[in-house]
């Protein structure tokens, strides 16, 4: 008997999870229980990294597994849209172009069935505001590894409740030296130490 | 050299004062090692691209030094041409001043500087010439491939050279400066550990690919370059005069790495350096960026009462000392948090459990955890300056014990 996806993907097996998924595919299933299926490994792999049995490579190899078996399974969706466990907002505050920790943050959140906006690095204030505006995102997530990066969060939820958007956006925050401390000196919500803490987070608010 | 005490208490130089720590014996008092760049700038009211005239710099320096010090170690980063950071961190860089504004601070690029087939070529060029296989890998390779103004071959090292050497003996005349006040220097010059270097040379996801990949060719690599650290060690300590010698690992932390990558990939030739380096008698300062908790143990197979382990605030500082404390001298970690955001006595309190737990039977540095931060506040730096004199002579902590006991 094969394997499920679910574990190939969480085993980081790169071939024989692109194999099962071109399997399942020629013999009709539902891409979209794939994709599924592939979130549920994801979230395994998410749960080792806690753990601490998972450590980053693993994190950005399932990763790029996931973008290639979803790469096969986009042709057979058809006009049919996956399903959507919310929207965010993601970027590195102005003045920090840090950006290992926020495109691993962003990757695993799309693995995850979320609508992830990643607007890059050194993000103004106004283009977090503008873009959360536009996409009607309910999180806000932004990165920084430089202490200086601080002041730039702070201002980004300052211009988030002066555009009157705080109250129905959550803001959570990530990077190098963020701790609580942080979260009340910036007036964000929480922060994330890894990115199985964004994840959760993301699930705390979006469900 | 006339013998400064920093401290009218004082009964030890800095210089005795550091080598009793790294020799984990118990000093007078617990040192204190700042590492200062960016934050000088700020409280000096320059820009930050003026860090890289040197009268500048070494004038905000001393202000600080003056203001809020002093200081027992010297702990410089200032490679004063922009390119020689290039042997530090061999990645991009966007600078202040050059493709960033004047205040910002430097950083790095994650781009594939370092080519797959460049762990062959460093074997290979590691047998031919041993010694200067380092120096080789960085003027013929990731320089000219860094920077595209400085060209190849011969051109890299024409232009890096007379760099290399003004920058190696303004060093030592700042270093003698530093000595006349009565300050140690803490190492020659800062060098990155070969399994960082490829880590940081290749690029993130090209180096994931390589753990699975190439994993042999790393650690074969990485022995094979080993000769020729300590060649280049043994060159720049000529220069610049000081024997301590420094190994960043920035990569090599539970944030990136897996414990069993760490012994299976980086510690290698790390240990075999740093036993090298003992043999010479010159001990080693690890720089530790990011969470080693659980490569703590590990450490444990360094040779004992020959190297410093620098903590930046990620690794539990408190579970180091009792993991690896009878080994490796533990410096750190006033966290940059906390001096950017915390009062006065917030750091005065943590810089006290620091001196009375980590502290505790000598073979303690404490430091800021890893660079100072830009914007720390002035009154904290203050206190943690202070806190090794109000807290850190070692015949109080005697007789306080014995007073305790009585």
């Amino acid at each position: 008997m094969s394997e499920s996806i679910a574990s190939l993907i969480a085993e980081m097996e790169e071939e024989r999870t692109l194999a099962q998924v071109k399997e399942a595919l020629d013999a009709g299933r539902d891409p979209l229980s794939i994709v599924e299926e592939l979130r549920e490994g994801m979230a395994v792999v998410g749960k080792r990294f806690e753990e601490k049995e998972y450590f980053l490579p693993d994190l950005i190899l399932s990763a790029e597994i996931f973008k290639q078996a979803i790469a096969l399974i986009e042709p057979h969706l058809q006009a049919v849209d996956t399903p959507s466990r919310g929207s965010i907002v993601i970027g590195t505050v102005q003045g920090d172009i840090h950006d290992i920790g926020k495109n691993i943050v962003a990757t695993m959140l799309r693995c995850s069935g979320y609508d992830v906006h990643d607007l890059g690095v050194d993000v103004t204030p106004q283009s977090f505001v503008e873009k959360v505006k536009e996409t009607g995102s309910g999180l806000l997530a932004l990165s920084g590894l430089l202490t200086l990066a601080f002041d730039s969060m702070k201002e980004t939820v300052q211009a988030l409740e002066k555009a009157g958007l705080r109250d129905r956006v959550k803001v959570i925050i990530g990077g190098g030296p963020v701790n609580e401390t942080v979260v009340g000196y910036s007036g964000a919500d929480a922060y994330g130490k890894d990115p199985a803490e964004a994840l959760k987070l993301a699930g705390i608010y979006l469900g | 050299m006339k013998e400064v005490k920093l401290h009218p208490r004082d009964t030890m130089t800095a210089e005795e004062r550091l080598r009793a720590v790294i020799n984990l014996q118990v000093p007078d008092r617990v040192p204190v090692s700042p590492l200062i760049y960016y934050f000088a700038a700020r409280y000096a009211g320059i820009n930050n691209a003026e860090l890289y005239d040197p009268a500048k710099f070494n004038k905000a320096l001393d202000r600080v030094f003056y203001d809020l010090g002093p200081w027992d170690i010297h702990y410089y980063i200032n490679a004063y041409h922009r390119e020689l950071i290039s042997f530090f961190v061999p990645m991009k860089v966007l600078e202040p001043g050059f493709e960033l504004p004047p205040n910002s601070i430097r950083q790095f690029l994650e781009e594939e500087i370092m080519k797959e087939e460049d762990y062959q070529w460093i074997m290979r060029v590691s047998k031919l010439t041993p010694r200067y296989a380092l120096y080789r890998l960085f003027m013929e390779r990731w320089i000219p491939r860094i920077w595209e103004h400085v060209g190849e071959g011969w051109r890299s090292y024409a232009f890096m050279w007379p760099r290399l050497i003004s920058a190696g003996l303004r060093w030592r005349l700042e270093f003698e400066r530093w000595k006349r006040r009565g300050v140690a220097i803490m190492y020659a010059c800062p060098t990155e550990a070969a399994f960082d270097n490829f880590s940081m040379a290749r690029g993130m996801l090209k180096f994931v690919e390589d753990l699975r990949k190439r994993q042999e060719e790393i650690a074969q690599a990485a022995d094979a370059l080993v000769e020729s650290f300590v060649y280049s060690f043994k060159m720049v300590s000529m220069i610049t005069g000081v024997k301590r010698a420094d190994l960043c690992l920035h990569r090599s932390s539970n944030d990136f790495i897996s414990p069993e990558t760490f012994r299976k990939l980086s510690l290698p030739s790390l240990k075999k350096l740093v036993e090298r380096f003992a043999a010479l008698g010159v001990p080693t300062v690890l720089h530790c960026d990011g969470n080693w908790d659980l490569n703590l143990e590990a450490l444990r197979e360094l040779p004992a009462g020959k190297a410093i382990m620098q903590c930046d605030g990620s690794t539990n500082i408190f579970k180091a000392k009792e993991i690896v404390g009878d080994r490796i001298c533990i410096m750190g970690d006033v966290p940059a948090d906390l001096l950017a955001l915390g009062s006065p006595s917030e750091v005065d309190e943590y810089c006290h459990r620091l001196i009375e737990e980590v502290g505790k039977g000598g073979g303690f540095i404490l430091a800021s955890g890893c660079e100072l931060a830009p914007n720390a506040k002035p009154e904290n730096v203050k206190v943690m300056m202070e806190s090794v004199v109000k807290y850190g002579y070692y015949q109080d902590r005697a007789a306080e014990q014995a007073r305790k006991i009585a």
